[in-house]
């Protein structure tokens, strides 16, 4: 065993011939990367795409290199050092403990990386944070389970498509009236969740006309793969100026009140049934059908809740008053089949709880 | 023996009968062996379990629409398969299972400081898991592994089932970190210094500390949430003054500690598989070891990495980015120095060979990603996305699950006597591969291109990548399937050891397969570090090992 301990080993001509071919596919990766079409498979529809695409591409082709490196070296080791069946059974390797030269670079070259990886993240960032204060300022609410949005001088949340005016700066203040939903623009390269109790700003300018997805990220209940709005992001200023004023008008009569907080008390005096009935078209329909107990999409039928015989409790189990239909309304309920959200979370005002009631109240059996 | 006597040799020549009975030896054992066994038996079986959840999920994403589970069971399909997969197979495969089964061994010492509480640790486990899986037949959690309040205060009441599960498990994490941590410390042979311990050993001792600290952060945020839920103390409720991402800051505090525990053990073992079958000496001892320990700190320093869109101040987030950054760089020399170990060595290919290669080649790729995620501007793209999703895998199959995959083909000789089959290995080995590749590379574009996770339907632009992963998910699986078949037949037809099947040089061969309930006759006295292969073992008072000389005599037998 003596002998083969005192062979030593250098770097050979099949490894430099090796490493020089590495370095020509390393250097096509990140030619390749350079040279991608990021934006013919996603626009870029904001300005500081650009540079996230470029974060990435930088990413992207230096991490690229190192791996065609790494697999190439593994791969050629590999098969370069191979016990062959000419080698005696309890043939050995070389044995080298270490190199404190090769090691020593191997670990500055590195921290040197990350000096300049950790420079450019900082500045990318920044620019993204930086971007101008005034502008149009927007307030995103997530709710369970879609986005709405208030707009300066609407009154109320609009729950369609957002509209933005192409190259206006627009400051973006998410929050949630429920649980925790992420507010993803893919198109945008942005992406902050919208935190129940906290107002977080994301600021940006559009830079491409078009409509894209706004999609939820973040976990948030048995729809969550549903929640899904559209940004349109318009070029023609006078057309996103009359989908502006169109909402002014048409939301002119809705209150601006804040929703009803839960505790708060809740008069059911003068609920205007028919008010309540547009509302009821509005916010309850995608999970109750104005039908018997039984028909349930996510929650009960509500036909006749305040008068079937079959059903005199609620589903929380207190009698079907409509003190106790309000309650619902005004502070949520989670039971079995599900979670009815509270006033907070759909957006419903004191008046509009006194509105709904008193349209249930109409509805009979 | 003067060495031995400074070290307490009287001690460490001191040991107790051996028990009889099958209740004794087997199920309500105090031995270190079988209790790694235990594990490694009961987290396979969570293993299969996890997997099939996994592969529910693969099967209704063959559709945009679904339509294999409803929305709802989808939801609590994931949210089992990720925390059983973390909790229940990954941390106690490679901590009590291979921790158990090999560290002991490899310090020269005849059993870990705490065999009783070694053995609580392991009976918790099963029935935290039983636990976990029972949260399907009250309505089980539905948010995901992470359970982010509030909408898992809105979860169904398998999600308190979940954090009591959880919470347990971590006990038991906790006391087995405490536990290998005390037995490193004082209970190694005479003369294994720290520099002279096997890298597997260091990789333990790095995470015990991880187990031991990280965990309780965890069961304070679990306890909370569980108040919350059950009893409406509103830690995380924001509509009564709770803060839902404090939930963020405890769990992640845990949490990104849990992906070191999850992979320092899996480099500990790479670090034993690739020496042995390289027959050369690992290069840059030292640099692996102290890495582990570098990884092991800075990892308590960067878990707001995983909140950089939670709405936390800019300013507070740029450490942890650079911090991260920071990580790189040991996970690189480690990398570095593997693949520099298979320079100039004679390469035999054993299925566990492979699957270390396997492992360097596939982690490294999930480190870089690693990195992508880490810069903020890039991370506020694919946050929450299937990125992730692949990113993650690559760290926990490509990494930990191909660790432990070596780890299985490595030491199945040193627990059963008999090898298992090196052509199901090889084609075990193979077809996880490329099924594997096959599942996650395509989640990293789609992922990109405006995919997000924990999703029971999507858009149809991405229909085609994503049946490409379910059938590459299938192949995984076969090979998988493979595996268990593999053992099954080895553990009775497979070819018989010996002591040393793979002329590896650390204490645990150097003792018959499987070892004697003392472990060693005589606690060695170790003179250097074990991977030399040119020198003569350093290791002595082994001579009688593997003789037929008496066994120590038993304290109290006479």
């Amino acid at each position: 065993m003596a002998e083969q301990r005192a062979q030593p080993i250098g770097v050979d001509r099949g490894f430099w011939t090796v490493t020089l071919v590495l370095a020509v596919l390393a250097v096509a990766s990140i030619i390749f990367w350079i040279l991608f079409p990021i934006s013919k498979y996603l626009p870029e529809a904001i300005i500081t795409a650009r540079q996230v695409d470029t974060m990435f591409r930088f990413m992207a082709a230096s991490g690229s290199a190192l791996y065609v490196f790494i697999a190439g070296y593994l791969i050629y080791f590999s098969i370069a050092f191979r016990a062959k069946a000419s080698d005696p059974p309890d043939a050995i390797g070389v044995q080298i403990h270490d190199n404190p030269k090769l090691e020593f670079w191997w670990t500055l070259l590195p921290a040197i990386f990350v000096l300049l990886l950790s420079v450019i993240s900082v500045r990318i960032w920044y620019e993204i944070l930086l971007e101008p204060e005034n502008g149009l300022v927007i307030q995103a609410i997530g709710h369970q389970f879609y986005f709405s949005f208030r707009y300066p001088n609407v009154n109320g949340e609009i729950t369609d498509e957002m509209h933005l005016p192409l190259g206006e700066p627009v400051t973006l203040n998410l929050t949630s009236a429920d649980v925790i939903h992420g507010f993803w623009v893919p198109a945008m390269r942005l992406k902050n969740d919208t935190v129940p109790g906290l107002v977080t700003t994301i600021r940006f300018t559009p830079q491409l006309a078009g409509r894209y997805q706004i999609i939820c990220t973040q976990f948030c209940g048995v729809l969550h793969s549903q929640m899904h709005k559209q940004v349109l992001v318009i070029e023609d200023r006078a057309s996103f100026d009359k989908w502006y004023q169109g909402w002014q008008q048409r939301n002119a009569h809705v209150s601006n009140a804040l929703p009803a907080a839960p505790g708060q008390a809740i008069s059911l005096q003068g609920g205007d049934a028919a008010a309540g009935k547009t509302l009821f078209a509005q916010k309850c329909t995608a999970c109750h059908k104005l039908a018997p107990f039984d028909q349930r999409l996510v929650g009960p039928g509500l036909q006749g809740v305040l008068h079937d015989p079959a059903h005199p409790n609620l589903v929380n189990g207190k009698p079907a008053t409509p003190e106790n239909v309000a309650g619902i309304l005004q502070n949520g309920f989670t039971g079995s089949l599900g979670t009815m959200p509270n006033a907070s979370a759909n957006g419903l005002s004191s008046q509009d709880i006194a509105n709904l009631v008193a349209f249930l109240n109409t509805l009979k059996l | 023996m003067s060495v031995a006597a400074v070290h307490g040799g009287g001690i460490a020549d001191h040991i107790h009968p051996e028990p009889q009975g099958f209740i004794r030896r087997y199920v309500f054992s105090l031995d270190h062996k079988i209790i790694g066994i235990q594990y490694l038996i009961t987290g396979f079986v969570f293993f299969m379990l996890s997997g099939l959840l996994a592969e529910t999920i693969r099967t209704q994403l063959l559709n945009p629409n679904g339509g294999f589970v409803s929305p709802e069971t989808y939801n609590e399909v994931y949210s089992i398969h990720g925390s059983a997969m973390v909790w229940l197979v990954v941390i106690p495969l490679l901590t009590g299972g291979f921790g158990n089964l090999v560290f002991p061994v490899q310090i020269g010492a005849r059993d870990v400081a705490f065999p009783w509480l070694n053995m609580l640790s392991f009976w918790i486990f099963p029935v935290s898991g039983l636990m976990l899986f029972s949260s399907f037949l009250m309505g089980a959690p539905t948010a995901g592994w992470m359970e982010y309040p509030p909408v898992s205060l809105q979860g169904q009441a398998g999600t308190s089932m979940w954090c009591a599960a959880i919470f347990l498990v971590g006990v038991s994490s906790t006391m087995t970190g405490l536990n290998f941590l005390v037995t490193i410390l004082k209970m190694r042979a005479p003369g294994m210094t720290f520099t002279r311990m096997p890298l597997f050993v260091w990789g333990q001792f790095a995470t015990a500390p991880l187990l031991m600290i990280a965990t309780t952060a965890l069961a304070a945020a679990l306890a909370a949430l569980f108040i919350n839920r059950e009893f409406g103390v509103p830690f995380y409720d924001p509509t009564k003054g709770g803060s839902p991402v404090m939930w963020q800051h405890m769990f992640w505090f845990y949490s990104h500690p849990a992906v070191y525990i999850m992979i320092l053990p899996a480099f500990g073992i790479i670090s034993e598989v690739l020496p042995t079958f390289a027959r050369k000496s690992i290069f840059g001892y030292k640099m692996i070891a102290f890495s582990s320990a570098a990884i092991a700190l800075l990892g308590f320093m960067v878990w707001a990495h995983h909140m950089f869109t939670s709405g936390l101040a800019p300013f507070l987030q740029l450490p942890f980015m650079i911090l991260t950054y920071i990580i790189g760089v040991p996970t690189g020399i480690k990398i570095f120095s593997w693949t520099a170990t298979l320079w100039g060595g004679k390469i035999h290919y054993s299925t566990a060979m492979l699957f270390a290669i396997g492992f360097v080649a596939l982690f490294t790729l999930g480190g870089i990603t690693g990195i992508f995620l880490a810069a903020i501007p890039f991370d506020l793209h694919v946050h929450g996305t299937y990125f992730i999703v692949g990113h993650i895998h690559y760290v926990l199959v490509g990494g930990s699950m191909m660790g432990i995959f070596a780890g299985m083909y490595y030491w199945f000789p040193k627990m059963s006597g008999r090898l298992l089959n090196e052509t199901l290995g090889k084609w075990h080995f193979w077809l996880f591969f490329i099924g594997f590749n096959g599942t996650f590379i395509p989640m990293h574009w789609l992922g990109m291109l405006g995919m997000p996770r924990e999703v029971a339907t999507y858009d149809p632009q991405f229909t085609f990548w994503n049946r490409f992963e379910t059938f590459a998910s299938y192949l995984m699986t076969f090979a998988i399937l493979i595996f268990f078949v593999n053992i099954i037949w080895s553990i009775r037809y497979g070819k018989k050891a010996g002591a040393n099947p793979w002329g590896a040089r650390t204490l645990e061969w150097q003792v018959p397969s499987p070892p004697h309930y003392y472990n060693f006759k005589h606690v060695p006295t170790v003179y250097g570090l074990p991977y030399d292969f040119s020198q003569p073992l350093p290791y002595k008072g082994l001579e009688d090992e593997l003789t037929d000389s008496p066994p120590p005599v038993a304290a109290g037998a006479h």
